[in-house]
């Protein structure tokens, strides 16, 4: 106890230069593996939103593309699904800290200030690595042009599906001889095989999976059923809404009456459900794996025709070059060259349940081999889509606002023909709204 | 403070002295005084907090009066018109009225259930540290796993509330019961903070109190009339105004137990949610900033108008 203070404090000063000395040095050390891994290599930042099956996925056609192509090193950011990843990309772009390539939702790139946040690809530089306007779906690669150029690279297209358990279905009589759902064409149709299941179900389950009180799957479903009818929302040069309220009033009422005759239960945990032997769920591709992991005996369609026409929800992930003052080089050139290869190499992608956007692909035997996707890869050429105007696309601006007044609609407490009319006021409320990225309306954004 | 004797006799009479003597100084001399040593031991909260909480409001300020986006370029100076249109737009008022709405409920319900709980804990003779444990163990919860808790146990078909009491309310679905289950939550999550500062405030009423009310004859109730809820009574302002202040500030739960969205029917989209809505769903940045120093001024006014009212019945008392 002779000079404690003294002491203490050589100890601490020790330890704090210690920890400070240590704290450089693991800085080194990182930038130095980094510079080691990259060597001669050309390194390519690649930042995504997959997690889960989509996120293992992604990884395995990442880990192909290093070993098929040694001399480019692809590091990779997975970062949170949603707004939290839109908000750290619009940041980087905008400080020119952004990434060599990243990921986007297709349906979001018209609010992302092409030209500004977004750089165009480069199309000889894709034909250089195999990939050309022909291998795409002229609707999927139109929505990928802003203002006559390509800002959008499309991986795959993700629809809305209706999931059947092949078990329920076939003790309700609903199963064709080729194993597959009867086919439905109308409301009444519709309603009637989800009166025969309801029979043929475990009691306590619902029938159908609806999300009924989500906004974004209430808004994909009025998406798709909108179209169905031939709906729009607004004119070509944006300036007037077009909505059909009538058309709008007549899918709030199908919808709502899952919920109001009991075949749906909002708030339920839906795929649990149809795990348990539920008949109906409406869902994602993306629950795909989900489904084949639980081993049970379903299948999926396209969501069913019920107002004649062929059309169900469909957003795309497509790969973008996040804007960089002095894009250009080897760098640009490998991220082109990561991109087209995972685009021409999707299968396994096409496992996870999305539907491969390069045609050749899509028609591959490989593909036409798995199941359910076999059964809804007809989906591509039926895509209902949100409007191409900025403030829509996956959990956008448009999402939130109009998404949940259909939910209040779907629950029974909305009517449907004032639930149309809101909607309608939200459409004209965001037509006039200045795009916060670049100061202009929908009507001067052009995008068209 | 209080009238009463009891707590006179606790503050150290020393420090009055000091306080008195301390007038004669300037200012100067008394800070540099504190400075002296005081100064450095602040020092690394201070940067932190001008980093962290002074330049951020200034700097929102600042954004308010811009149409500034989550990019960061390209913002014009637009004066007041963000102010303007958040004073016309209807979700302004209805997230403001929800948030409200909520601290309606929630500050009677807890300040109630606290007392009520404190009061069990604190005379209970058997298993002391348990009741203490339970009471207050849910606070120490991250607010997502008790909203997801809370989440499950309301599910409709397979939660345990329903099924518990053999009822089939639909909580959250239905407009009517979305708030209140969000509040439920919230009590079960938070009361534990408010037990615990009338538990400590219990325990500082002097037994002597008691005994010479018992020597005068009065019976339990009257004890608790007349000798703990007036000793409550600082501790209760305290508790009250601390509810207000942050069930005003109600977001997290609310979001996270209905799944980042506003609720059924936007019932439950909380001022805070719209403010978060703006900034990085719509990424109107000079717009959030906007109504959030709007709600600021509001949040301010409660704080202020409570000090006010305070220091009018320390007044009145003296």
């Amino acid at each position: 106890m002779g000079r404690p203070d003294l002491n203490r404090r050589q100890l601490l000063g020790g330890l704090g230069g210690l920890f400070v000395a240590g704290s450089f040095g693991f800085a080194a050390l990182g930038t130095g593996a980094d510079a080691l891994a990259a060597g001669s290599q050309t390194r390519v930042r690649y930042w995504n939103l997959f997690s889960g099956g989509d996120g293992y996925n992604m990884i395995a056609m990442l880990d192909a593309f290093r070993k098929s192509t040694p001399d480019i090193a692809v590091k990779d950011s997975t970062l949170q699904w949603g707004n939290p990843y839109y908000t750290k990309l619009a940041m980087a772009a905008a400080g020119s800290r952004a990434p060599d390539l990243s990921v986007m939702h297709l349906g979001r790139v018209a609010g992302f200030a092409p030209g500004r946040l977004l750089d165009p690809w480069d199309m000889d530089l894709l034909a250089k690595y195999g990939l050309n306007e022909a291998d795409f779906n002229p609707a999927l690669w139109k929505r990928a042009v802003i203002d006559g150029t390509l800002y959008a690279l499309p991986l795959d297209i993700h629809v809305q599906l209706c999931f059947y358990r092949k078990d329920v279905l076939k003790k309700a009589g609903l199963l064709g001889d080729d194993g597959r759902i009867v086919p439905v064409t109308s409301t009444q149709e519709w309603f009637d095989v989800l009166k025969a299941a309801k029979k043929a179900t475990k009691s306590g389950l619902q029938t159908l999976g609806l999300h009924a009180n989500d906004q974004n799957f209430s808004w994909w479903f009025f998406v798709a059923f909108y179209q169905q009818l031939g709906g729009t929302y607004f004119d070509d040069a944006r300036t007037q809404v077009t909505f059909d309220e009538d058309k709008a009033t007549q899918v709030l009422e199908f919808l709502r009456q899952h919920v109001t005759d009991g075949y749906a239960q909002a708030g339920a945990a839906d795929a649990e459900q149809f795990i348990n032997g539920a008949p109906f769920t409406w869902e994602g591709n993306w629950s795909v794996p989900v489904y084949n992991g639980a081993k049970i005996d379903y299948g999926a369609t396209p969501l069913p025709p019920v107002f004649g026409t062929q059309a169900t929800h469909a957003e795309s992930h497509s790969f973008v070059l996040p804007h960089q003052t002095d894009r250009s080089g080897a760098t640009n050139e490998a991220a082109h060259r990561l991109a087209a290869y995972i685009v021409k190499n999707a299968l396994v992608w096409a496992e996870g349940g999305h539907i491969p956007a390069y045609r050749p692909t899509l028609s591959s035997a490989a593909y036409r081999r798995l199941t359910p996707q076999n059964e809804y890869v007809s989906a591509m050429d039926h895509q209902a889509t949100e409007p191409k105007v900025w403030f829509a696309g996956s959990t956008g601006t448009l999402a939130s606002r109009i998404g949940p007044v259909i939910a209040a609609s779907n629950l029974g407490s909305a009517k449907p023909d004032a639930t149309a009319r809101r909607m309608k006021s939200v459409l004209e409320e965001l037509l006039v709204m200045k795009n916060p990225m670049d100061g202009r309306t929908a009507a001067q954004g052009g995008a068209s | 403070m209080s009238t009463t004797s009891a707590e006179t006799a606790l503050v150290p009479a020393r420090t009055r002295d000091i306080a008195v003597a301390g007038r004669t100084d300037s200012l100067r001399d008394r800070m540099g005084r504190r400075l002296q040593h005081g100064g450095w031991f602040i020092a690394p909260f201070l940067a932190l907090f001008v980093l962290f909480v002074i330049w951020p409001v200034l700097r929102g300020v600042y954004l308010s009066f811009t149409d500034a986006n989550i990019s960061g370029v390209g913002a014009n100076f637009v004066g007041l018109d963000n102010y303007r249109e958040a004073l016309d737009d209807p979700l302004v008022w209805d997230s403001l009225g929800h948030s409200a709405y909520f601290t309606l409920l929630v500050v009677p319900c807890i300040t109630v259930l606290a007392f009520l709980m404190a009061m069990l804990a604190h005379h209970i003779e058997r298993a002391k540290w348990l009741w203490r444990l339970c009471f207050f163990a849910p606070f120490l919860l991250p607010s997502t796993v008790a909203a997801n808790l809370w989440q499950w146990l309301f599910n409709p078909g397979t939660g345990m509330v329903d099924h518990v009491l053999g009822i089939e309310t639909p909580w959250l679905t239905d407009k009517a019961y979305a708030m209140p289950a969000v509040v439920i939550c919230t009590l079960w999550w938070t009361v534990g903070f408010s037990f615990l500062l009338y538990l400590a405030a219990l325990q500082a009423i002097p037994d002597h109190l008691y005994e010479a009310a018992k020597l005068d004859g009065a019976n339990a109730w009257h004890r608790m009339l007349h000798i703990t809820l007036p000793m409550l009574r600082n501790i209760t302002g305290l508790v009250v105004a601390l509810q207000i202040l942050a069930s005003l500030q109600v977001f997290d739960q609310a979001v996270v137990m209905y799944d980042f969205q506003p609720g059924p029917e936007e019932s439950t989209r909380t001022f805070v949610q719209y403010t978060l809505e703006e900034g990085f769903t719509s990424y109107r940045v000079g717009y959030a900033s906007a109504i959030s120093i709007i709600f600021f001024v509001i949040i301010a006014s409660v704080a202020f108008a409570r000090m006010w009212l305070l220091r009018k019945r320390e007044e009145g008392a003296r």
